[in-house]
């Protein structure tokens, strides 16, 4: 027997490891996947030992590539700045899309509500003078526009059609010293005539006795001929009281800022 | 090739008016370069050909400013004869001369401005006028500054380049 198993014990042996392995795994297997205490002390004993290693190896690996080794580092440096510059600008152009979209569908909006044909168009650009406000739009009488039509923006009124060539239009701002509209408040229908004044507008021939008050808003009165009724023009900005006379001077703010205009709708009286 | 120069000076001064100086200047002033040209040719030029040219660029300036179209035709054509019938009584040597005449025509036109807009019913514009002013005034003599500046310069370091009509100022009293 003694000499049986000395004559096969390194197979024995090879064959005991063997199934005390798949006993040790099989029993592993039913205590499920919970940590043994040998695999937590081990974890426990050797986790400073990894931390360290990992840092002292990241820290060569760091010093060699960034400091040693930097054939590649200029020309990434060149690249990154020039991608930084495409992205910068394309970032910028994506920014003027958006606010462009903003504006159109403001525009778009508008144009819903009001129940007239309109044609969109672009400013293309101002008055040569100092003293007069007129801007100069990309429309003209090839796409319909006639002179004495209105322009209005989602604000409200910008002006009217002056003068009309093949594909562009001269719009005189209701803020020059020269335009007239003829316009009620909103609140209690007090009639008058919007004046411009360059910056602001003036209410004239507003009756004394109406009760204005500070904030009132203007709209066409739809009398004048050339603007629809119910169009935006601006709120009362200031009031002066009169003891006599028969109007009272009414200072008025614009709804619209005419510094940004770029983006104006023609009311066609008929399709182009 | 003189007159057109002028021509082109002109229309690019009234390109750059409305393209360009209202994205750049705020509260719509803007120099007056189309005025300050006429001051020239009131400075530089005979009569006949000056004044048509004059009223020529005051209709051409009309299109693209105001609402009544003969408007600027009539005051660059009277700042024109206003510059030439005053000018024999300056000293031509002054170089703030031409600056000088530039401030006078900026006072002249809007004065001007104010009588032919009652004509036009162009409403308030004199207080437009008036409020806006002092800073046109200053305008105007900063650009006119700047322009001579870079046309003298240009003649100096470019000696056989000869800016066509600037040579002029000093053989007025040729005539």
């Amino acid at each position: 027997m003694f000499d049986l198993l000395r004559r096969y014990r390194r197979q024995i042996l090879i064959s005991g490891f063997i199934l005390a392995a798949l006993l040790f795994y099989s029993a592993n297997l039913r205590r499920g996947g919970a940590s043994t205490l040998f695999e937590r002390a081990v974890l426990q004993v050797t986790a400073p030992m990894q931390s360290a290693l990992d840092v002292v190896w990241k820290g060569a690996a760091d010093t060699w590539t960034h400091y040693l080794w930097l054939i590649d580092a200029g020309y990434e440096n060149d690249r990154l700045l020039a991608e930084n510059r495409v992205l910068t600008s394309e970032l910028m152009q994506v920014r003027e899309v958006r606010l462009a979209n903003e504006r159109l569908r403001k525009l778009l909006d508008f144009k819903a509500e009001v129940d007239l044909i309109t044609l969109p168009a672009q400013v293309i650009s101002e008055d040569a003078s100092s003293w007069f406000r007129t801007v100069v739009i990309d429309k003209g009488s090839d796409d319909g526009v006639l002179e004495g039509m209105p322009v209005v923006v989602a604000e409200g009124v910008v002006g009217r059609t002056i003068r009309v060539a093949a594909d562009q239009s001269r719009v005189l701002l209701i803020t020059d010293a020269s335009s007239a509209v003829a316009s009620l408040i909103q609140k209690n229908r007090t009639r008058g005539i919007c004046r411009g004044l360059g910056a602001n507008l003036t209410l004239d021939f507003a009756l004394r006795l109406e009760d204005i008050a500070v904030g009132d808003l203007i709209v066409t009165s739809g009398t004048g001929g050339v603007f629809p009724k119910g169009l935006t023009i601006g709120h009362v900005d200031e009031v002066s009281p009169v003891e006599y006379g028969l109007f009272q001077p009414v200072s008025v703010k614009p709804t619209v800022d005419f510094s940004r205009l770029e983006e104006v709708l023609v009311l066609l009286r008929e399709s182009p | 090739m003189r007159i057109f120069c002028y021509a082109l000076f002109g229309l690019v001064g009234l390109l750059i008016q409305t393209a360009v100086f209202p994205r750049i200047f705020p509260f719509y002033l803007k120099p007056d370069l189309i005025l300050i040209l006429i001051v020239y040719l009131g400075v530089s030029e005979k009569c006949g050909p000056g004044g048509l040219f004059s009223f020529g660029l005051g209709l051409l300036n009309d299109v693209f400013a105001g609402s009544a179209f003969g408007m600027y035709g009539m005051i660059f054509l009277l700042v024109f004869f206003g510059v030439r019938s005053t000018i024999s009584y300056f000293n031509a040597e002054n170089p703030f001369l031409l600056l000088f005449l530039v401030l006078c025509g900026t006072l002249f036109q809007s004065g001007l401005l104010v009588l032919l807009g009652t004509f036009a019913e162009a409403g308030a514009l004199w207080q437009i006028v008036l409020h806006h002013l002092p800073g046109q005034l200053l305008m105007n003599g900063v650009s006119a500054a700047v322009l001579m500046i870079i046309a003298t310069y240009l003649q100096k370091r470019f000696f056989r380049l000869v800016v066509p009509g600037l040579q002029r100022l000093d053989e007025r009293y040729d005539d």
